[in-house]
């Protein structure tokens, strides 16, 4: 029986190791030659070092690109967009979100909307020192057309250098949406592209990759043929960390700006101040606009018998205190949302409602769901509710869910709160709801997540078709000029009839958009940003060469 | 004189042991409900007389998710190691008793299972079974016989060479009915203390692998969930969310431990005499 008690010992000891592994974790990634000094003794500068030139980023894990700083395998232009720093693109976004030059001069659509020509700069050298072309550009996009495994390329039926600094883009169909494209594509050189390019990135962009050590930390240098203004942070240090590794850093000193949750937003560090930022990166639910009955071709169930009802949907969407939930959840780091694309050029402010219970309860009794016995409303001896999914492991996504079902059980409404794997998440949202994260610069979004699917019935990720949405949205893309479609797109959501707002089939849910939350050092200037799109990651630096030391 | 008074102090100290776990179980289904009640007016609270063991960031009171823990990692433990402990008893029994062949097949799977770590063979078993309550619970099963089937058969290579079991087949009983008839009743005391001490194990071992995300959804009340949700809090230096409910996981696995090594005391022939 002795090995037994050894076994239990073993197990025990395992448990608390774990413990201990897990904030241990933060210390393994820091980078050597670490600080002795006491706070008081620091200067200003990166790590209190008086180097004013530098600065040292804290990023979650997830962030770490695993394919590189290859475009094709989604650095910048992947699931989360970001500009790509060590590439150059053709457009940028501006602080509003509408498009703004970096390396074309000038941007052309045909009327039929299926011809793009874009003029580039002729000034312009990758920093192994041959000149970037038009026949680079047509090569990036080309490569990406075949290759990218994470963002939709479909479109483009071919890229071609007409000569040395123009690039004609055939498309297949109207995308007039294609600026926002350009804006995340970082042009890679023809000559030095290969299948090691993502660990050893040729670009022309601001900084150049000069160290990655894996798992680790990635260091960024400015580049010193850079053809605009000079960057005035020379070293980028960025190092991955776990929330509770990057909170460590903090409080060590170790970091400069490190991304943190709202659950440390209580927290006091000498020396730092918590800095909040703007985002679009939304949190909200689906619900199934059909009733139960079909399947999809796979055999997955579509439909729901509670949340097919418009009424039910409305009620529910009226509801929900979202300033409640904000201060509930996110401790008041956070904005109410009513739309995946919230403050974008794009948004509609037709999506706009107010919190009204009473109104949400007359919905319910208008569809027949009557309030029955222990609080939960009922219609012919069925029970009012529904299963909504969250992402097992995200807290704050736990936390929404919860919050959700607390404020719609007060409605008479009763949801069950399941955590559930993204492998199951997908399907479950089908017949369903499920707590998504979304938010992007580009209307895209809206087409993703509303419009039809190509070869399907419904839309792809909850089931949902309307006719008149779907025709507006293909008006949009096909419009050749980008400030009309702006307006298209509003329409889609509401055009005065039919919609996805309030008024009209409201099959979302829009509940916050989540503050991005980031430890500062108080004598880090960091530049204004952009309003981030969804992923707590790359964004941040979008500018990080405009940032300074006070 | 004095023997028996050890033997009985012993034995009262069990029942009461046996008692406070049923208690604890109980307890924890009964709260089931109240344990997985988020209210965020109360979040976040550090331990008082109302929350002894405080409330976590969605304000559910950690006095009676960690109980509600508690008693489904019983639950569960008292299912897979049933389970595990019939499958073993079987599989030590017809090692033993079906000849050579069977011997090598059974003594194969066993080296086999043995081999492969217990947590990555039961992380891998979980997810096939799709995690959840079932897939922890198949998983635990399949993994933590081997031993006891080993223990099993030993003893009953041992019997075969004892007189009465050799006179039984002179007898003309079958390899069966001596096996369930002759030396079952010798095979209990061993069997129910290893069942007992399997326990601490399939509790551990469930908790560990919902720990690592494996296990039970993350809404559950469960033990490996509060300590790897208390993780975080860690560095906030909010300590009690893993301390406490760590600690009653540790006591709830020390008292099956207890329990079974006084089961062999009581029980065991061997030891019996004492």
């Amino acid at each position: 029986m002795k090995k037994r008690d050894r076994a239990i010992g073993a197990g025990l000891i395992l448990l608390l190791a774990a413990g201990t592994a897990a904030c241990a974790g933060g210390r393994g990634t820091e980078p050597s030659g670490g600080q002795s000094q006491t706070a008081e003794e620091r200067g200003g500068g990166s790590r209190g070092t008086g180097d004013r030139e530098s600065v040292v980023v804290v990023m979650d894990p997830a962030s770490e690109p695993a394919s590189g700083f290859d475009p094709a395998y989604g650095w910048g232009a992947g699931e989360h967009v970001h500009e790509p720093l060590i590439q150059s693109t053709l457009t940028v976004t501006t602080a509003d979100l509408e498009i703004g030059y970096d390396l074309a001069t000038d941007v052309r659509v045909s009327e039929d909307g299926l011809t793009w020509t874009v003029d580039i700069r002729d000034d312009v050298k990758f920093t192994d020192g041959e000149p970037l072309t038009a026949e680079d550009v047509a090569f990036t996009y080309n490569t990406l057309r075949d290759t990218s495994s994470v963002n939709d390329f479909t479109m483009l039926k071919e890229a071609r250098a007409v000569d040395g600094d123009t690039v004609e883009f055939s498309m297949n169909r109207p995308y007039s949406i294609w600026p926002y494209t350009m804006a995340v594509v970082g042009i890679v050189p023809e000559h030095a592209y290969g299948p090691d390019y993502g660990e050893h990135p040729i670009g022309s962009g601001r900084y150049c990759l000069k160290q990655w050590d894996k798992g680790q930390q990635v260091i960024l240098e400015a580049n010193p043929e850079y053809y605009g203004e000079a960057p005035t942070i020379r070293q980028v240090t960025i190092l991955f960390m776990e929330e509770d590794g990057a909170f460590a850093a903090v409080m060590a000193g170790q970091a400069d700006l490190a991304y943190t949750a709202v659950s440390y937003g209580d927290q006091q560090v000498d020396g730092y101040e918590l800095l909040a930022f703007d985002t679009v990166d939304n949190r909200g639910f689906n619900l199934p606009a059909i009733p139960s009955g079909e399947t999809d071709d796979r055999g997955v169930p579509l439909g729901n018998d509670f949340t097919c009802d418009r009424n039910v949907r409305r009620a529910i969407n009226v509801g929900i205190d979202r300033e409640r939930m904000i201060q509930n959840v996110l401790g008041g780091y956070g904005t109410a949302a009513y739309s995946v694309c919230d403050k974008m050029p794009w948004y509609s402010e037709e999506s706009e409602v107010a919190y009204d219970p009473e109104q949400a309860a007359e919905l319910l009794d208008r569809a027949g769901w009557v309030m029955g016995s222990g609080g939960i409303r009922e219609k012919d001896g069925k029970r009012a509710g529904f299963t909504l999914t969250y992402a097992a492991g995200d807290s704050v996504r736990q936390a929404l869910s919860e919050e959700t079902a607390n404020q719609l059980r007060e409605l008479g409404i009763e949801v069950q709160v399941e955590g559930a794997g993204w492998d199951v998440a997908y399907d479950r949202a089908q017949s369903g709801a499920v707590l998504w994260g979304w938010g992007a610069h580009t209307p895209m979004e809206l087409y993703n997540i509303y419009h039809t699917a190509a070869g399907g019935s419904y839309a792809r990720y909850s089931p949902y078709s309307n006719e008149t949405v779907d025709s507006l949205m293909d008006q949009a893309l096909a419009c050749s000029d980008l400030e009309e479609s702006y307006e298209l797109w509003k329409q889609a959501q509401w055009n005065g009839e039919t919609g996805v707002t309030q008024d009209g089939d409201i099959p979302w849910i829009w509940l916050v958009n989540i503050d991005h939350l980031y430890w500062s050092r108080t004598d880090l200037q960091v530049a204004e940003q952009k309003i981030h799109p969804h992923g707590h990651g790359w964004s941040i630096v979008n500018n990080v060469d405009r940032w300074s030391w006070k | 004189m004095r023997m028996t008074n050890r033997r009985r102090t012993m034995a009262v100290w069990m029942i009461l042991t046996v008692l406070l776990l049923v208690l604890v179980t109980a307890a924890g289904w009964h709260f089931r409900e109240a344990a997985s009640l988020t209210d965020f007016s109360r979040k976040n609270l550090a331990p008082c007389p109302a929350y002894p063991f405080g409330t976590d960031f969605m304000g559910r009171d950690m006095f009676l998710r960690t109980l509600a823990g508690l008693s489904s990692s019983i639950r569960l433990g008292v299912i897979t190691a049933a389970v595990s402990a019939v499958i073993a008893f079987f599989m030590g029994l017809a090692a033993a008793v079906l000849g050579r062949t069977a011997d090598a097949v059974i003594g194969g799977l066993i080296d086999l299972i043995m081999g492969i770590p217990h947590i990555l063979l039961l992380i891998l078993i979980s997810y096939a079974c799709g995690k959840g309550f079932w897939g922890v619970t198949i998983g635990i099963s399949l993994t933590h016989w081997t031993s006891l089937a080993r223990l099993i058969r030993g003893e009953v290579l041992q019997l075969k060479e004892s007189t009465y079991v050799k006179i039984a087949s002179r007898l003309g009983h079958g390899k069966l009915k001596t096996a369930f008839a002759h030396m079952t009743p010798h095979l209990l005391p061993q069997f129910v203390t290893g069942l007992v001490l399997m326990f601490p194990h399939a509790i551990l071992h469930e908790a560990s692998v919902t720990f690592l995300g494996f296990g039970l959804p993350p809404e559950e009340p469960a033990v490996g969930i509060i300590l790897s949700a208390s993780m975080k809090c860690l560095v906030m230096g909010k300590w009690c969310q893993a301390l406490f409910p760590g600690l009653l996981l540790a006591g709830a696995v020390l008292l099956f431990h207890f329990l079974g090594q006084g089961l062999l005391l009581l029980w065991d022939p061997e030891n019996a005499h004492r």
